[in-house]
């Protein structure tokens, strides 16, 4: 027999298996609320077990976090010096946690007092000093925290914070001066006093996200990147990791120390990592899981299923779906082509089509369940469907009936809901103005990188709130020099109101500023065309209580802003 | 013998640098880094990040340390949550390993019975509908299959689970019957068993149908040997060599894991932590599987070439 060249064979087959990609799980996120109170009876303790869907995080170290599966489980397991909560009435506030209450304010130094007798999990003191410490570790850039920015000028504005973060290339002494410079120290155990650069009126709501959540120093200094493994970790939320299986699930416990109430009654929480929404859809049905996240592919079945349909929970996600168009191309930078696509768009047949109804068409770019939200209703006559409108648009813009219009290139995440979402617009487009569009669909990465370096032409993208206020999704996207301006948005009018916005301390005003942007922003298409609000829809068993579900807090899990409120209710 | 064998195992060395090389600059070549997200991140965070994990580097600097590290049995941490990638085969490779061995044990079984049952009962009831399960087997996608069977099997009549892996996760455990779970092992092993079942049958059939034919077949029949006989010692015996051929590959194959259905059936294993590393372009976790997989492709065709000798006393070695 001759010698096979298994080499190359094997070769072949790795190299093979190097250029396959998979298709991409997405996470969908936040927004607004139905609280359920009156609460039923609970179950004894010894019943007291749940089993959830999540996603597995890539960290539990709350200053190197950036994914939503993360921040779902280290909401479970900190607690900053504030917490976001759903007050009555379904507003969202921030509200003292680890803070005996709100800062005092002293011109740019705001001083929090601790509560008295907080303890970490393990027993040890919780004080200003571990604040000190995880403020200063998120401005580090030896810690280079994806997330820096909430404490940094665009967001808190620690005085020195920026500084200290950029320091990569000086020397170890220069880092040491710096660091000692963050405006964040330790005057007693109780009380913390922060400096910032300007006065910020939602100074509570960022010390509420995770980049501020405290961690021991002793403990990541000792064990290093193992800090967050069962059994080295130390947290100061309602409850412990007590197992952790990569791959396929963690467990938590609850935390005898835990400062504030409700005590957790669920004795044993098992958060089971699943990236397959259909698997999960199938594992509740089987009675494997009893919170799950549905594929809006399956809501009909849900809607046909009556025990099903009484278990499903819609809420509005903390995100925007539109089309990114790049101002910079010849084409696009004339609005009244970027009206015209807009306006050739049927977004509520695209929703009903596509996603059985579940999400909410939107001209608007604030979402709904956050101040400032101004709906459809305010732009609809401006931008929404409109046939006529539309064809008018593109003969304004020199191109009648679509003669003479070069053929642009849209790019899109390459998974099937999202390629069936671009032929729809492109057929939209093809029969509305008689243009054509040309798809380019590819891997979430490469999609990354193309929109991080302003390189597309059009890019449906998802634009989601690190937080729940307007300014999230406005400063720093729409500026002329804002860092996540990929549009190429230029306008003196968006500028000056978000200007304003930024340095306003009155919250109203605040807000009033906000909204003139965004109607500017669509008015102007300025770099977007919204076409959507996705909504996460969850099933909840009944055997649950206590899930306060909020689309604008929650972390792909219903009502796991309060995780500590969840319980098993008693049998009937 | 035993010096060619050293001698494919001392392949192994350039077989893996050069997959390694190549893994390395294809990887990087493809575009998007392991901090690029829908929501780009500052430059400042990027360059940090980029600090921390050494990725600021020349690119060849990035190549010779990891050469180097590899020298030394070093894997390196993943992107994501720093963990040791050398752990993360292991941990993942013990499940996809139990998955594989199981389906793979299925598949010959149920894929030699077949083929040999279609070829001796030729153009029977019996043939027919042993073409039809291998044609079925062959062309419903696993993921179909898969959908399909935990519908019917766990939702519908709740017989079987369908959240993780139904044996240990730890190699101590693996005698222990109290680690072992049927209610989880039934679904994934036969959604993963039907393809390569369904291939062995076919080649199963052909080969042995083309030895049936051969004058030494009708020889022995002449003798008057029972047709058991004929069969199991001088038919099956010498249609063998095509079905190796294909065992090497396809249990190969079956131990490094499938994507879809480790996914499907939320397997912690290894074949969704490679697909989920490149997605999320998690440089150390795909060169390390990446070279892990060399490896075991590298074992099974060796032990195929290994087997050929064993069944046919006139292939030999130097």
């Amino acid at each position: 027999m001759t010698k096979r060249s298994f080499h190359l064979i094997l070769l072949t087959a790795a190299l093979a298996a190097v250029v396959i990609f998979g298709a991409a799980a997405c996470g969908d996120k936040k927004d607004n609320a139905t609280p359920s109170s009156a609460a039923p009876p609970q179950a004894p303790l010894d019943q007291q077990n749940l089993v959830i869907q999540g996603g597995e995080p890539e960290f539990l170290d709350p200053q190197l976090s950036r994914v939503e599966q993360d921040l779902a489980i280290e909401r479970m397991l900190f607690r900053g010096l504030y917490q976001l909560v759903v007050a009555d009435g379904g507003a969202i506030q921030a509200e003292p946690a680890m803070a005996a209450g709100d800062p005092e304010v002293s011109g740019n130094v705001y001083t929090v007092r601790l509560k008295d007798g907080l303890k970490w999990s393990d027993g040890q003191p919780l004080t200003a000093a571990d604040f000190e410490y995880s403020f200063k570790r998120e401005c580090s850039p030896e810690t280079a925290g994806p997330y820096q920015y909430l404490l940094g000028a665009s967001t808190l504005n620690i005085i020195g914070c920026d500084d200290y973060f950029l320091a990569v290339d000086n020397t170890p002494a220069e880092q040491a001066a710096l660091r000692d410079q963050v405006g964040v120290k330790a005057v007693d155990d109780t009380t913390l006093e922060i400096t910032l650069a300007a006065p910020k009126p939602l100074f509570t709501t960022y010390l509420s996200l995770w980049a501020a959540y405290p961690v021991r120093e002793d403990v990541v200094e000792k064990y290093g990147e193992k800090w967050t493994n069962p059994g080295n970790i130390v947290g100061n939320g309602p409850f412990i990791l007590a197992d952790y299986v990569p791959q396929d699930h963690l467990t938590l416990i609850p935390n005898p120390n835990w400062a504030l109430d409700p005590k957790p009654q669920l004795q044993q929480l098992t958060v089971k990592f699943i990236d397959d929404t259909e698997a999960a859809f199938r594992a509740y049905q089987t009675g494997e899981l009893e919170m799950v996240q549905v594929p809006p592919a399956e809501l009909p079945v849900v809607q046909q299923d009556s025990t099903l349909k009484s278990e499903l929970l819609t809420l509005p996600a903390l995100r925007i779906w539109a089309i990114a168009t790049q101002l910079s191309n010849d084409v696009l930078k004339n609005f009244d082509v970027r009206l015209a696509l807009s306006r050739a768009i049927d977004r509520k047949t695209l929703v009903d089509v596509l996603y059985n109804g579940a999400y909410t068409p939107a001209t608007y770019w604030t979402m709904e369940g956050i101040p400032g939200y101004q709906g459809n209703a305010s732009f609809d006559n401006l931008i929404g469907y409109d046939p006529e409108a539309a064809k008018k648009a593109l003969a304004d813009a020199g191109y009648p009936n679509g003669q003479g219009f070069p053929t642009l290139k849209m790019t899109v995440l390459d998974r099937p809901d999202k390629k069936a979402e671009a032929e729809f617009l492109v057929k939209a487009w093809k029969t509305v103005l008689g243009i054509d569009v040309s798809v380019d669909a590819t891997d979430s990465r490469t999609l990354g990188q193309l929109f991080g370096t302003g390189d597309f032409e059009l890019l449906p993208s998802g634009f989601q709130n690190d937080y729940p206020d307007p300014e999230n999704s406005l400063i720093g996207l729409f500026n002329s020099d804002g860092e996540n301006n990929l549009f190429g948005c230029s306008d003196a009018g968006i500028d000056a109101k978000l200007n304003a916005a930024a340095t306003e301390t009155d919250n109203e005003k605040r807000i009033a500023l906000l909204q003139d942007a965004e109607t500017l922003v669509i008015s102007k298409l300025c770099g977007v065309i919204p076409l959507y609000q996705p909504d996460f829809l969850y099933l909840v068993s009944p055997e649950i209580g206590g899930v306060m579900a909020s689309g604008a807090l929650d972390m792909a899990m219903p009502g796991n802003w309060c995780p500590e409120c969840w319980f098993i209710k008693a049998q009937p | 013998m035993t010096g060619y064998i050293v001698r494919r195992v001392l392949w192994l060395i350039p077989v893996l640098w050069a997959v390694a090389t190549v893994t390395f600059v294809l990887m990087h070549a493809v575009p998007g880094g392991p901090f690029t997200q829908e929501k780009p991140l500052p430059a400042s965070v990027i360059e940090a990040l980029n600090r921390r994990y050494g990725l600021d580097e020349p690119l060849w600097k990035q190549y010779l340390l990891y050469l180097w590290n590899l020298l030394h049995f070093d894997l390196g941490l993943s992107f994501r949550g720093d963990r040791d990638v050398s752990e993360l085969i292991r941990s993942g490779f013990f499940v996809t390993a139990q998955l594989g061995v199981l389906s793979f044990i299925v598949a010959a079984v149920s894929g030699l019975a077949l083929g040999v049952l279609s070829a001796v009962k030729r153009n029977s009831i019996l043939d027919y509908a042993g073409v039809f399960l291998a044609t079925v087997g062959a062309s419903v996608p696993s993921f179909v299959l898969a959908a399909f069977l935990s519908i019917v099997f766990a939702v519908k009549l709740g017989w079987f689970q369908l959240l993780g892996w139904g044996g240990p996760t730890q190699l101590g455990d693996v005698l222990d019957p109290g680690a072992w779970d049927v209610r989880k092992l039934v679904l994934p092993v036969v959604a993963l068993s039907a393809l390569p079942a369904a291939y062995i049958a076919r080649v199963t059939r052909a080969s042995l149908l083309d030895v049936l034919d051969q004058d030494y077949i009708r020889a022995a029949r002449a003798k008057g040997l029972a047709e058991s006989v004929i069969i199991v010692r001088h038919a099956v015996k010498n249609a063998m060599i095509p079905i190796l051929t294909i065992l090497g590959p396809l249990a190969a194959a079956l131990i490094t894991g499938s994507f879809i259905i480790e996914t499907m059936f939320s397997i912690p294993g290894i074949g969704r932590a490679f697909v989920g590393a490149i997605e999320a372009r998690d440089y150390a976790v795909i060169m390390g599987t990446t070279l892990f997989y060399t490896g075991v492709f590298v074992f099974a065709n060796l032990a195929v070439d290994i087997l050929y000798a064993v069944v046919d006393p006139r292939i030999r070695y130097r």
